[in-house]
């Protein structure tokens, strides 16, 4: 844990000019706040005591004293801006490391990793690491500092009376480690008690048709109370620690001090040489009422700091995850020519997903892929697309071996459309265009390609059309089209098509069909279909099950023989008679 | 402020704790102005250099009793108050989910998940405040403000009380438009922090077009320039929060400035002494703490009455499916079904028209039919989880609103169409209409059931914890832990809802193997859409539409040619097809 503080504290450091003004500045703000007292001292003991009265360094005292309090202001407004702008920008850093390196990471960790704690590790533990730098580092600094003040105002007055309200110091740090320990358990109980709270309701929300139909509800009401009744019982525990230790204890030791000083003050006035100033008295009353408020402050701030220790770790562990590893000296793909040599792949080294893939794939040809789900087509895919290291056997992309292609030639080289693509908002040119720095006829050119130029003419701004989030106002077909668009546009040399399922109208279906035609012999089409009439025309057809190749050839061949392809043209004839009509919404079956 | 007349039923109940705390905070509040008091009056006995050392031991002593004694009623007036808001918050949430347990599925859909969830945690939480934090503004906060007040009226000075408040209002004001500003410029931050995580959500789910694309640059400069917005948001609520306590010193200073001045010309026209003073000037830093007691209780309040109300309309829903039946005993596993007519909404359409079925006692019954046909619904019927005017179903020979709902479901076992695990061992998922069952019962289920070698495989058998911090189950083997859960209820009537679907031909057909042998004398009924789970039935009926179209055994419904028989073909090439052939 102290690592992790240490690491944290690292990144602040790296604004070193910022962190001098504004510690200069607090500097500043706190001697002028600590001068006001002061010059009231001196206007009691040397003016309204002795009751002379001299008009010019009074008025004097009175310039100093709201001059003082107005730069004080302004001193500590402009600090906290500037300590704000540290901690804000140590968040944004720590945002975009992070950020970065999620999307460097291996595609197998994505696997294994929820999406959910991913992103909430980006947002939410950042944000409360936000509030560590916001609310407790620049505090803790605002508060030491001033507290520092204070006491050397003190000691400028009396040494011995500041020595006396310096105990509280001692004191309330003791407090502190005190509460610190006692309620960090009772703290973390609450917590988990409350995530427990909530992960019951939801679960009991969830499955209540289940514990009403099982006549469990008097059960799982039980467990429910005893549940939100242990985090009251944890509660109440803190709520004692924090009433017994925090404002109630300060509070209790600043009237021990307050009376500790008024002996002191009636002490040194009895004793024979006493000459205590009544301003002198003031001053200090006043101090030390501005000790005690920095004090609680600092204390009720100690349970967000353990909290942002625990998320601040969990980033770091995010960010020491090694990236995906980038070839030394890559290589270039010399054309469209494919060559898979699978012996076996597992996502996990223990299920077999593809066995003995031996596959050659000739530039310009078109092959489909064709196979039942679950046979191992979208993986073959994912291997082609790098996304996964094949570890028995090669695939060679023109001729040079796909891990020695630099990830971002690759990515240009072989082309992805996908079945349901990402839009975002913005016109339909930028959408097609994405980072590349096309021209307009270009981004033209490849929306002919993917037949989609007609469409868009028809909409009312044409190619300047904005798409709302997630394409709502293209269809599902359009929104496809559009993907293959973007892909052409960037002319890659491999074109892989994912039609994981058979949800597209025969609408779009022909346009794909005709857009490939016109690609056909130019560059290498690989098409994993799940509807065999996109693929009948292809020059080569793959049949895969169970991960292996199981059948290959034409379609006129494969359908010459009594087998899976043929087997599965014929179900693809009829309709599955147990999907058919009108289902309505929210009700199944 | 109607949220505290609305709660009067537990202040009543509570109003030992409340008595005591409001008891507490006055004694805190009247032992506060002591200490100032005192000090003014050694201050003016130094001054007239009238102290004597049996005063000063008096004078001190007096602040370290008065110390102790607002110590000591500091954490009580701490524990009754919150302990009081604190159990008002469990007592809701208990409340909540046992009132949860009456409502029926179509509750469920009304509300979603999530709703339902931020009134049992966010909504409560704020209602808890109002009992808790809201009260001490309200006592403590105007209490202290008016007892000082009076203090600082008739003990010291009216003249100089009005000199010294004078800064405080244009406080108040600045207060006021800080709270707007920050209001607004939170509101702005908190938007941000949701486009970061629309952003997040949306290059992490969307990783490998990210890849494919190679776009990993251009996601991080897209996702840099949202969180420079995110601190642009951020920086502008700093900025204003950072006035808040510049402003205050401010005041503060300006306050005892004048009164400091006002104080002076008083002392020298002889109406003040110095130690008033001081007193005077100590008893005005107790005037920051009101100022922002009522600000802040008038939120807590504002937002507590919404929650409260939401909360409320929540408790005040009636169950749709009344409990009202008697009939306890137990009765034998024949159904007669007749549904004339039902309709989701009393406007819409129907979903199940004329059917009728007449299930003796042991028999095994197949419904089939496309999806949307309204098989669910049907069985939803027989489980009354819904109801209707025009159906009218009997379980040996009572109709089911004459069961009391827990001797009905007594009778009945069903495993629904998506199965639900429960974040427990799988021994207790299986065992969770029985906790008592012994464990060899439940290996004796989970046999049946086909899961009990697949349970063996996890670490800890039947030991291992399901659910987000355990294994996760496939759904096959969740679909095998639903079944084996409603057969350890042994339940005279057992439904299986296309409970099979996820598991292969070859598990399902010695599943149903076993179900016969162990089932003998006791009714089955099973929705599927694979007809190989219904090729032994008694009776099967197609759905169509909601209609009853065709009905038979497997055989007859082969011979009539209809959707059976279409639907029978197909199934056999699909099969095919799934094994390579």
């Amino acid at each position: 844990m102290n690592g992790t503080f240490s690491r944290l504290l690292r990144y602040g450091l790296a604004y070193r000019r910022l962190l001098v003004q504004a510690i200069v500045l607090l500097a500043i703000a706190t001697g002028g706040n600590v001068l006001g007292p002061y010059l009231i001292k001196v206007f009691i003991d040397s003016y309204l005591t002795p009751g002379v009265w001299v008009i010019t360094p009074i008025a004097g005292l009175v310039i100093a004293y709201l001059v003082s309090q107005l730069i004080s202001a302004v001193c500590f407004f402009q600090q906290a801006i500037r300590f704000n702008h540290i901690a804000l920008d140590v968040v944004q850093t720590i945002r975009e490391q992070v950020f970065s390196r999620v999307m460097r990471l291996p595609l197998a960790f994505f696997d294994h990793t929820p999406t959910g704690s991913l992103i909430s590790r980006i947002t939410n533990d950042t944000e409360t690491i936000k509030d560590l730098y916001v609310n407790v580092i620049s505090v803790v600094i605002q508060n030491a500092i001033r507290m520092l003040g204070i006491l050397i105002a003190m000691a400028f007055l009396d040494f011995k009376l500041m020595l006396i309200c310096s105990a509280l110091v001692p004191a309330v740090v003791g407090v502190m480690l005190l509460y610190q320990r006692l309620s960090t358990p009772v703290f973390q109980r609450v917590r988990t008690l409350l995530s427990d709270i909530n992960a019951r309701l939801n679960e009991g929300i969830q499955g209540m048709a289940v514990i009403q139909l099982m006549n469990q509800q008097a059960r799982f009401s039980r467990a429910f109370e005893q549940t939100s009744t242990d985090h009251y019982r944890a509660k109440i525990r803190n709520m004692l620690i924090d009433g017994l230790l925090l404002r109630a204890l300060v509070d209790f030791l600043y009237m021990l001090v307050l009376a500790a000083l008024l002996f002191a003050f009636g002490w040194d006035f009895l004793s024979p040489e006493g000459a205590i100033q009544v301003g002198v008295i003031y001053a200090f009353l006043n101090y030390l009422g501005n000790l005690t408020e920095p004090m609680i402050d600092m204390i009720s701030r100690l349970n967000l700091f353990q909290q942002a220790l625990v998320s601040a770790d969990r980033v770091f562990q995010l960010l020491d995850e090694t990236p995906e590893s980038i070839p030394t000296q890559p290589l270039e793909p010399r054309d469209g020519s494919v060559r898979f040599e699978i012996e076996a792949f597992s996502y996990d080294r223990r299920k077999t997903v593809l066995t003995d893939i031996q596959l050659d794939i000739e530039p310009g040809s078109f092959v489909g892929i064709v196979g039942h789900t679950g046979s191992g087509k979208s993986t073959l895919m994912s291997l082609l697309m790098g996304f996964y290291p094949v570890e028995l056997g090669t695939i060679r992309v023109g001729e040079v071996p796909l891990d020695r292609i630099d990830p971002a030639i690759r990515s240009r080289r072989i082309g992805l459309v996908q079945q349901d693509p990402f839009i975002f908002m913005g016109t339909i040119a930028d959408n097609i265009r994405l980072d590349l720095d096309l021209t307009d006829a270009e981004v033209e050119q490849a929306a002919k390609q993917a037949q989609l130029h007609e469409a868009i003419l028809r909409m009312p701004q044409g190619y300047q059309t904005s798409l709302t989030e997630r394409g709502g106002n293209l269809s599902t077909g359009q929104r496809q089209l559009l993907s293959l668009a973007r892909t052409l546009a960037r002319q890659p040399d491999i074109l892989i098509l994912d039609e994981a399922t058979a949800n597209i109208d025969s609408h779009t279906e022909a346009l794909i069909q005709s857009s490939l035609m016109q690609l056909r012999g130019r560059i290498t089409i690989i098409a994993i279909a799940h509807r065999l009439s996109t693929v009948m025309e292809a020059d080569h057809l793959v049949v895969l099950h169970q991960g292996h190749i199981q059948q290959q050839g034409r379609h006129a061949q494969l359908m010459a023989e009594e087998g899976l392809y043929k087997h599965m043209y014929e179900l693809q004839q009829q309709k599955d008679p147990l999907v058919g009509q009108g289902i309505e919404a929210g009700q199944d079956s | 402020m109607s949220v505290f007349w609305q709660l009067r039923w537990f202040f009543k109940e509570e109003w030992r704790r409340y008595s005591i705390a409001v008891l507490a905070l006055v004694v805190v509040g009247l032992a506060v102005l002591v200490p100032p008091w005192i000090t003014g009056r050694v201050v003016d006995a130094i001054a007239a250099g009238t102290l004597t050392l049996e005063r000063l031991f008096i004078n001190v002593g007096i602040v370290i009793g008065i110390a102790v004694l607002s110590y000591v009623m500091r954490v009580i007036w701490r524990v009754a108050l919150f302990g009081a808001s604190y159990s008002l918050a469990n007592r809701l949430r208990r409340d909540l989910y046992r009132h949860l347990t009456t409502q029926s599925p179509r509750f469920f859909q009304k509300h979603k998940t999530g709703d339902l969830m931020a009134r049992a945690t966010n909504d409560i939480q704020a209602v808890e405040m109002t009992a808790g934090e809201a009260v001490l503004a309200l006592f403590d906060g105007a209490l202290t403000g008016i007892l000082v007040l009076t203090v600082l009226v008739t003990q010291i000075s009216w003249e100089l009380t009005l000199i010294a408040l004078m800064p405080w209002p244009i406080v108040g004001y600045f207060m006021w438009r800080f709270g707007q500003e920050l209001h607004e410029s939170f509101r702005l931050a908190q938007a941000r922090f949701s486009d970061l995580n629309d952003k997040v959500q949306e290059s992490v789910s969307g990783i490998r077009l990210v890849r494919a694309f190679g776009r990993e640059g251009i996601e991080d400069d897209q996702f840099n320039a949202i969180a420079r917005e995110a601190n642009r948001a951020n920086r502008m609520v700093a900025r204003t929060d950072s006035k808040y306590d510049p402003a205050i010193s401010l005041a503060v200073g300006m306050s005892f400035f004048l009164s400091v001045g006002g104080g002076a010309w008083f002392i020298v026209h002889d109406q003040m002494t110095v130690g008033e003073l001081t007193s005077f000037t100590l008893y005005l830093g107790f005037m920051i703490w009101p100022m922002f007691a009522v600000g802040w209780m008038l939120n807590l309040v504002e937002r507590g009455q919404a929650a409260y109300d939401r909360i409320d309309e929540l408790m005040h829903t009636e169950p749709d499916i009344a409990d009202h039946g008697t009939f306890e005993d137990k009765t034998a596993p024949e159904l007669d079904i007749s549904v004339h007519e039902f309709r989701h909404q009393p406007d819409g359409d129907a979903t199940l028209t004329d059917i009728l079925i007449t299930v003796g006692a042991g028999e095994l019954i197949g419904l089939v039919g496309p999806t949307g046909a309204g098989k669910t619904t049907l069985l939803d019927l027989i489980l009354r989880l819904q109801q209707g005017p025009d159906v009218d179903i009997a379980l040996g020979g009572h109709r089911l609103s004459e069961f009391t709902l827990a001797n009905l479901r007594r009778h009945l076992a069903c495993v629904p169409q998506t199965p639900f695990l429960f974040t427990a061992t799988l021994a207790e998922n299986i065992a969770l209409g029985r906790p008592d069952a012994s464990r060899d019962d439940i290996e004796r289920v989970a046999r049946i059931a086909q899961v009990h070698d697949d349970i063996l495989r996890f670490p800890d058998d039947y030991d291992t914890l399901v659910g987000e911090r355990g294994v996760t189950l496939s759904g096959g083997q969740k679909q095998r832990v639903a079944i084996a859960r409603a057969l350890l209820l042994d339940a005279p009537v057992l439904i299986l809802d296309d409970a099979l679907s996820a598991v292969d031909v070859r598990t399902e057909q010695s599943i149903l193997a076993h179900l016969k042998a162990e089932r003998a004398g006791r009714t089955t009924l099973i929705a599927c859409h694979r007809l190989t789970a219904i090729e032994d039935a008694d009776q099967i009926l197609v759905l169509e539409h909601g209609h009853c179209v065709e009905r038979g055994t497997h055989r007859s419904l082969l011979a009539a040619g209809g959707w059976y028989r279409r639907t029978y073909d197909y199934q056999q090439l699909e099969r095919a097809v799934e094994d390579g052939r």
